[in-house]
């Protein structure tokens, strides 16, 4: 009974975690997820099971045909290996990348304020637009990369090393492309929790003769993971997600080997206008991304708490 | 000069903002600019019904411009299509929907888009059952037909004031098994050989048959002018594969709509397809878009490409001293046949959700009864599918003064009898349009042409993918 008693005073002691004005402040943005992301994913959920294509609303129930079909497509499964192969190598490199950047510019020296305005210049721009660049620099007749190539007599006057026509080259591409827009991002959430360490921290160490490798890999990096965890989920989600890059560098090929799964469900749903089948790829990310997002999610947590 | 303080700011905003809802709640006595809501990717040119504010002939050239529609006409028609690689087209195509409206008290508003862009649209509008009255694809869109008003009648009216159309309008836009008539395709363009003649002349070649180009090819690679036959996922490559397909006598369905592609004449295609890749071309066509060709041939570096005459008219203007060089000549012809895709299948729909179905009728039968003017500011790349809409369109391309020499688009009057559809022999049809937008036979001959398959393993994936997307149409009824 006293124990009871005491729970009871303990409850209500303990401060309410949300208040009604609360709810209500969060309700514009939860209308606003629902609206423009749970509801469209609802909807491609229930495509992927219909026959529903972009000519015939019929949304009779396919059960798991769409499905099914997929794993006896080539394209789909090489869309899937190359979604995961070029996320997993961006991601390593934009760790890597970022760290050294970020290392860099959180020293003080003469023009960091330049260095750091145009190292966001690719953040900035719209993915399109810049994506567009880019293919001309890898352009099969008049690519940037040859010309110097050529002007530095590294290759012939009439070689032209097809940066988007042979698919190992087109995927070096468009991983490149992709660091390229996302390293900003990387470099700047890493600089920011570079800055939040403390500074006592870092002149204990140089005190004790500690060097920049031991000070980076034993103090920088382990205060910051869980930002890096941030930097991490981002990457890996904008990477996964993307078809802007590979639409516009390759649109899939040469012969459908650079696809990646959000490129692969465009092609199918929308411009050969199978709505279901692109549905069913497009789903295919889903269950990724959500175990991506909450392994970070828990990390990130984790790492605060402690 | 003052100094800006928090307050002016705000100040300036207020009567900003005020100022715009007064423009707003002004009626006609404003010009608002506004787009025509037709969404983000549309550039629309609007035609608006009012006499006293007709578009400046400038303003109608401009796809980019956004002017308002001033609603006094009591009806709106919407029309959606391509931003044409002729442009001057798309300027007579607006101030004629401008002078349209006038003269049937209808706000026309115009939108064109890219060519690239319209499938997304389309699928767009059809979900949201919103959008544009008039829908013009650039490929028949047999797969939309559940969607789209029958114009049979519409056909019918055309037949009884024009006589026969082309076969290719019928094979494009007519679906036997339904008996309906999906799409109307007001124009096609022809998708000739274009080819440096004093390359092929320097080498003793022909463009004239599969056979001469390989041989002339080979040479012309040694000089550093190679081929310039896309292998790539778009659109130029999907038809050129086609034509070599029907040269060699072979295609993806019969007349009857049966699969056949699997047989030794498509064998001896794809043998010929890798012969002309490796021997006559180089790598760089294995990462072409639809524009890649057009500017090969610009460079001065191309001996030959497969293009509608927009390539030829672009280097004219941009070129001139180039254009001289370049001649146009028939599809090319293989040891079975004289075949090629038409390069633009202009096939505008009519969506079911469109309050204005007569409208936009009417507007179609006005547009073919003044498509002479049509297909003389498109400088000859519109060739209408009703002959008789322009009867002297044959003649008309014999003398163009602007050209060197003269009769250079003559080749065009012959097109009529080597165009044909994408699915000849058969009809066109929505498992035909997938395959095209999935890119199988691109697939088949670049696996080949690479050396990444056999031709007998490439033909057996593609027959199977064939075959699938065939099934998923018969079992929806709509082949």
């Amino acid at each position: 009974m006293v124990s009871t008693a005491l729970q009871r005073e303990a409850a209500a002691r303990r401060p309410r975690r949300l208040i009604t004005w609360e709810l209500w402040l969060l309700l514009p943005a939860v209308t606003y997820i629902f609206l423009l992301i749970g509801f469209p994913l609802l909807l491609s959920i229930y495509y992927s099971f219909s026959h529903i294509s972009v000519g015939r609303r019929d949304f009779s129930f396919a059960g798991l045909a769409n499905f099914r079909a997929l794993f006896s497509d080539q394209v789909f499964l090489q869309a899937l290996r190359n979604t995961i192969l070029i996320t997993v190598v961006v991601l390593v490199v934009v760790l890597v990348l970022a760290t050294i950047l970020a290392t860099a510019l959180a020293e003080r020296f003469r023009g960091r304020a330049v260095i750091r305005y145009l190292l966001l210049l690719p953040w900035a721009a719209p993915v399109v637009m810049s994506t567009i660049a880019w293919k001309w620099v890898f352009d099969s007749q008049y690519s940037v990369v040859n010309w110097v190539l050529r002007r530095l007599h590294i290759i012939g006057p009439f070689e032209f090393p097809q940066w988007l026509g042979v698919p190992s080259l087109a995927i070096i591409s468009i991983i490149v492309v992709q660091v390229w827009r996302i390293l900003p991002f990387a470099t700047v959430i890493t600089l920011a929790g570079m800055t939040a360490v403390p500074r006592e921290l870092i002149e204990a160490a140089l005190v004790d003769g500690a060097g920049f490798f031991t000070r980076l890999f034993r103090i920088t990096l382990p205060i910051i993971r869980p930002i890096i965890g941030v930097a991490v989920l981002f990457t890996a989600l904008f990477t996964f997600t993307d078809m802007a890059v590979v639409w516009i560098l390759t649109r899939g090929g040469p012969y459908n080997t650079s696809h990646v799964l959000a490129s692969w469900a465009f092609q199918v749903g929308i411009l050969a206008g199978d709505l279901a089948r692109g549905a069913a790829i497009a789903l295919f990310m889903l269950p990724a991304l959500a175990v991506i997002a909450v392994w970070v999610l828990h990390l990130v947590s984790r790492e605060t708490a402690q | 000069m003052r100094r800006l303080t928090r307050r002016r700011l705000l100040q300036w905003i207020a009567v900003s903002a005020a100022t715009g809802l007064l423009a707003a709640c002004g009626g006609e006595e404003t010009t608002p600019t506004q787009p025509s809501g037709a969404g983000a990717q549309a550039t629309p040119t609007t035609a608006p019904s009012t006499p006293t504010t007709q578009a400046s002939p400038a303003a109608a050239a401009s796809p980019t411009v956004i002017a308002s529609p001033t609603p006094s006409g009591p009806k709106e028609l919407r029309i959606l299509q391509w931003s044409h690689f002729v442009p001057d087209s798309d300027k007579w195509f607006d101030e004629f929907a401008q002078r349209w409206g006038q003269e049937n008290n209808v706000t026309v508003v115009s939108d064109h888009i890219n060519y690239a862009d319209i499938p997304a649209r389309a699928a767009a509008e059809v979900s949201a059952q919103s959008g544009h009255d008039l829908f013009a694809f650039g490929f028949p869109p047999a797969q939309y037909e559940p969607e789209v008003v029958p114009l049979n009648d519409l056909i019918e009216e055309f037949k009884r004031e024009y006589g026969d159309p082309y076969p290719i309008l019928e094979r494009s836009c007519y679906n036997p098994k339904t008996d309906t008539w999906f799409a109307f395709m007001d124009f096609w363009a022809a998708d000739p050989v274009n080819y440096r003649i004093d390359l092929f002349q320097q080498v003793g070649g022909n463009p004239d048959t599969w056979q001469g180009i390989l041989e002339a090819g080979r040479q012309l690679k040694q000089m550093g002018n190679p081929i310039g036959i896309g292998f790539s996922p778009e659109i130029d490559t999907g038809m050129a594969m086609r034509a070599i397909m029907w040269g060699f006598g072979t295609s993806i369905q019969d007349e009857n709509g049966e699969i056949v592609i699997n047989k030794p004449e498509t064998i001896e295609a794809l043998n010929y397809a890798r012969q002309l890749f490796q021997e006559a071309e180089t790598e760089e066509v294995l990462a072409w878009d639809a524009s890649s060709n057009n500017r090969f041939l610009a460079s001065g570096r191309g001996a030959l490409i497969l293009n509608a005459i927009s390539a030829l008219r672009t280097i004219e203007g941009t070129y001139p001293d180039l254009a001289p060089n370049i001649g146009l000549a028939k599809a090319a012809a293989g040891p079975a046949d004289r075949r090629g895709c038409a390069h633009w299948y202009n096939c505008f729909v009519i969506w079911k959700f469109s309050p204005n179905v007569d409208l936009a009728k009417q507007f179609l039968k006005d547009l073919v009864a003044n498509y002479r003017d049509k297909f003389l500011a498109s400088k000859f790349y519109d060739i209408p599918s009703f002959p008789k809409a322009v009867p002297d369109w044959q003649d008309l391309v014999q003398n163009d003064p602007n050209a060197k020499p003269t009769d250079k688009y003559a080749v065009l009057a012959t097109a009529p009898e080597w165009t044909v559809n994408v699915g000849w022999p058969g009809y066109m049809n929505a498992a035909e349009a997938e395959i095209f937008d999935l890119w199988i036979i691109n697939d088949m001959f670049t696996k080949v042409a690479t050396g990444q398959a056999e031709p007998q393993a490439a033909l057996d994936e593609a027959e199977q993918k064939i075959n699938d997307v065939f099934k998923k149409w018969r079992d929806r009824g709509l082949i």
